[in-house]
């Protein structure tokens, strides 16, 4: 079906008025109304999303354009068009739109749907999409990561992993669930993770590349300075800067995104013990409370609990959102504010001493922090690579954010408002 | 909207910065530790090793390394529930582990645990004119 329609398809915005034969892909129509119901249906082409949207570049201005082709069902063009991960989801369109067409919620869906078509292989992307699921995706690792533990030393004995404690104090973590273990078990996954996630958003930059080339982009700007001024806006987050209505996430993401990457750069700390120069022979595991490290990571936990929490609470209650969100939003959500809370029980059940409590939380932090890392390909979390990769296709073919909204631009002027 | 600062930087600048600076302070220190302080008392959790190794102790060294608190915990349990008092008590640990900043506090404040043995037992230095160094 894809390929018929992808052959039928004619170049967008023919010129001379030629013909034009929509072939739509109904099974996709009905994935997308299945997620965020039939309202994208009620646009009426006024273009006012497309005016208001403070992140859409000038020229070919995103999204009044995919409601359309969303409505036509042409799939692959929404698939491949770099423009609907150009938007953050601000919701300043969906608020202004006259129809209630919400085209925030389209492209949003669309971007589920593009993750769910580039992951490899094709069913855990489905399997990881789906809450019937779930329980089958979380026994996954507690089986294996089960086995694991209950083998540690046959394992170790057979490839000669357990080092000699020496005069060393072995720890209690460190005897029930060893790091060279942990190391080894989330190494193995983490590859296989790097090889599925790689492949897909390699497909999805050929094929983004492919259309923006179609269409008569021109490459303005090489790859290297366009990653570095990507990762510029996305670190500063200037995008979620112009929200209008989803002005909280201003606040949420930073939280969430910082406390992550606080809570990555301990962990790299941890897993280079053995070769980090600057850890040497005082690698102590688990840190002291008052370790520069502890500290960092307790503080970037604190960050991922804050930054989630507000984005439940919009999500629940608040109005940037015109739904709650379905099972692709939420399963990411909670799978990260549970990698961070179970990761809080595990360490105050150290504190307390409670044995085996505290092996058994940190048993379940460790599944949910499979669950976050291994699934990453066909989860939400998704979106660091293939934003990423828009983002910077977008950069290098000049497409830029836009002029901000009338009104900002006339008293930027000085002109008096009409 | 962009030229709004915070903390004399302006507004883009300051969400990035602040965060990847609260981020970086711990290589920070690490590495004024390791290269440029030279005079650092890296006290490392090892264990101070008795002058006669398992010599007569209660359980086998590796048992005792890894379990000791489940050891004295059960222990703890016999005698306080039970009533029953065998040949397992603290005072004999003393016997080839005098110091209670050595054996036992060390490695618990490596890892920020601090032993609650010693809110009842006396433990004093058994070696004479051996100052018993303690953390409360």
């Amino acid at each position: 079906m894809e390929t018929t329609a992808k052959t039928s398809l004619p170049k967008p915005d023919t010129p001379g008025g030629a013909p034009l034969l929509v072939n739509p892909d109904l099974a996709f129509i009905h994935t997308l109304s299945r997620r965020i119901g039939e309202n994208y249906k009620k646009c009426m082409q006024c273009g006012t999303c497309s005016a208001t949207c403070a992140l859409s570049p000038e020229s070919a201005p995103f999204p009044r354009k995919e409601v359309i082709w969303a409505a036509w069902g042409w799939k692959d063009r929404l698939l491949e068009d770099p423009d609907v991960w150009l938007c953050y989801q601000c919701n300043d369109c969906s608020t202004r739109c006259p129809r209630s067409a919400h085209p925030g919620d389209l492209l949003a869906a669309v971007r589920q749907e593009s993750i769910a078509h580039y992951a490899r292989p094709r069913f855990l992307a489905r399997w990881v999409n789906d809450p019937r699921y779930s329980a089958l995706l979380l026994a996954v690792p507690a089986v294996l990561l089960g086995l694991a533990v209950r083998l540690r030393e046959s394992i170790g004995g057979a490839l000669g992993l357990v080092a000699d404690a020496g005069d060393r104090i072995v720890y209690s973590y460190s005897s029930t669930l060893p790091h060279w273990l942990l190391n080894g078990f989330f190494f193995l996954f983490a590859i296989l993770v790097l090889v599925a996630v790689v492949t897909g958003v390699v497909g999805f930059w050929r094929d983004m590349k492919a259309a923006e080339l179609a269409r008569g982009g021109v490459q303005v700007r090489a790859l290297w300075p366009s990653l570095r001024t990507t990762l510029k806006n996305v670190l500063a987050h200037e995008n979620f800067g112009e929200c209008t209505t989803a002005r909280i996430r201003y606040v949420s993401h930073p939280f969430t995104f910082f406390g992550f990457l606080a809570l990555t750069v301990v962990t790299v700390w941890v897993i280079t013990g053995g070769i980090n120069p600057l850890v040497k022979g005082d690698f102590i595991y688990p840190f002291s409370f008052w370790s520069p490290w502890k500290i960092l990571a307790n503080l970037g936990g604190l960050a991922v609990v804050t930054g989630c929490v507000l984005t439940i609470r919009e999500r629940l209650f608040g109005t940037a959102y015109n739904t709650a969100g379905n099972y692709y939003d939420w399963s990411f959500l909670v799978t990260l504010i549970l990698v961070a809370l179970t990761g809080f029980v595990t360490e105050l059940l150290h504190y307390f001493r409670l044995e085996p409590h505290r092996h058994v939380a940190y048993f379940i932090h460790l599944v949910w922090v499979f669950a976050l890392i291994v699934y990453m390909p066909y989860s939400k979390f998704a979106h660091i690579l293939y934003r990423t990769c828009a983002l910077v296709l977008a950069e290098s073919f000049g497409r830029k954010r836009g002029v901000p909204p009338v009104e900002t631009s006339r008293q930027q002027r000085g002109e008096e408002q009409p | 909207m962009s030229s709004r600062r915070i903390l004399g930087v302006g507004r883009n600048a300051a969400v990035a910065v602040i965060p990847l600076l609260i981020i970086l302070a711990p290589l920070g220190h690490a590495i004024y530790v390791e290269v440029l302080a030279d005079d650092v008392d890296d006290a490392q959790a090892f264990l101070e090793l008795p002058a006669e190794p398992n010599d007569g102790c209660v359980r086998e060294t590796t048992y005792m390394r890894f379990h000791h608190w489940e050891l004295l915990r059960e222990v703890r349990d016999e005698v306080v529930r039970g009533g029953v008092r065998k040949e397992i008590s603290l005072t004999r640990c003393r016997e080839c582990h005098p110091s209670r900043e050595k054996f036992c506090n060390r490695c618990h404040q490596a890892v920020s645990l601090e032993p609650d043995c010693f809110g009842c037992h006396y433990y004093p230095a058994a070696a004479a004119g051996q100052r018993e160094v303690t953390s409360r």
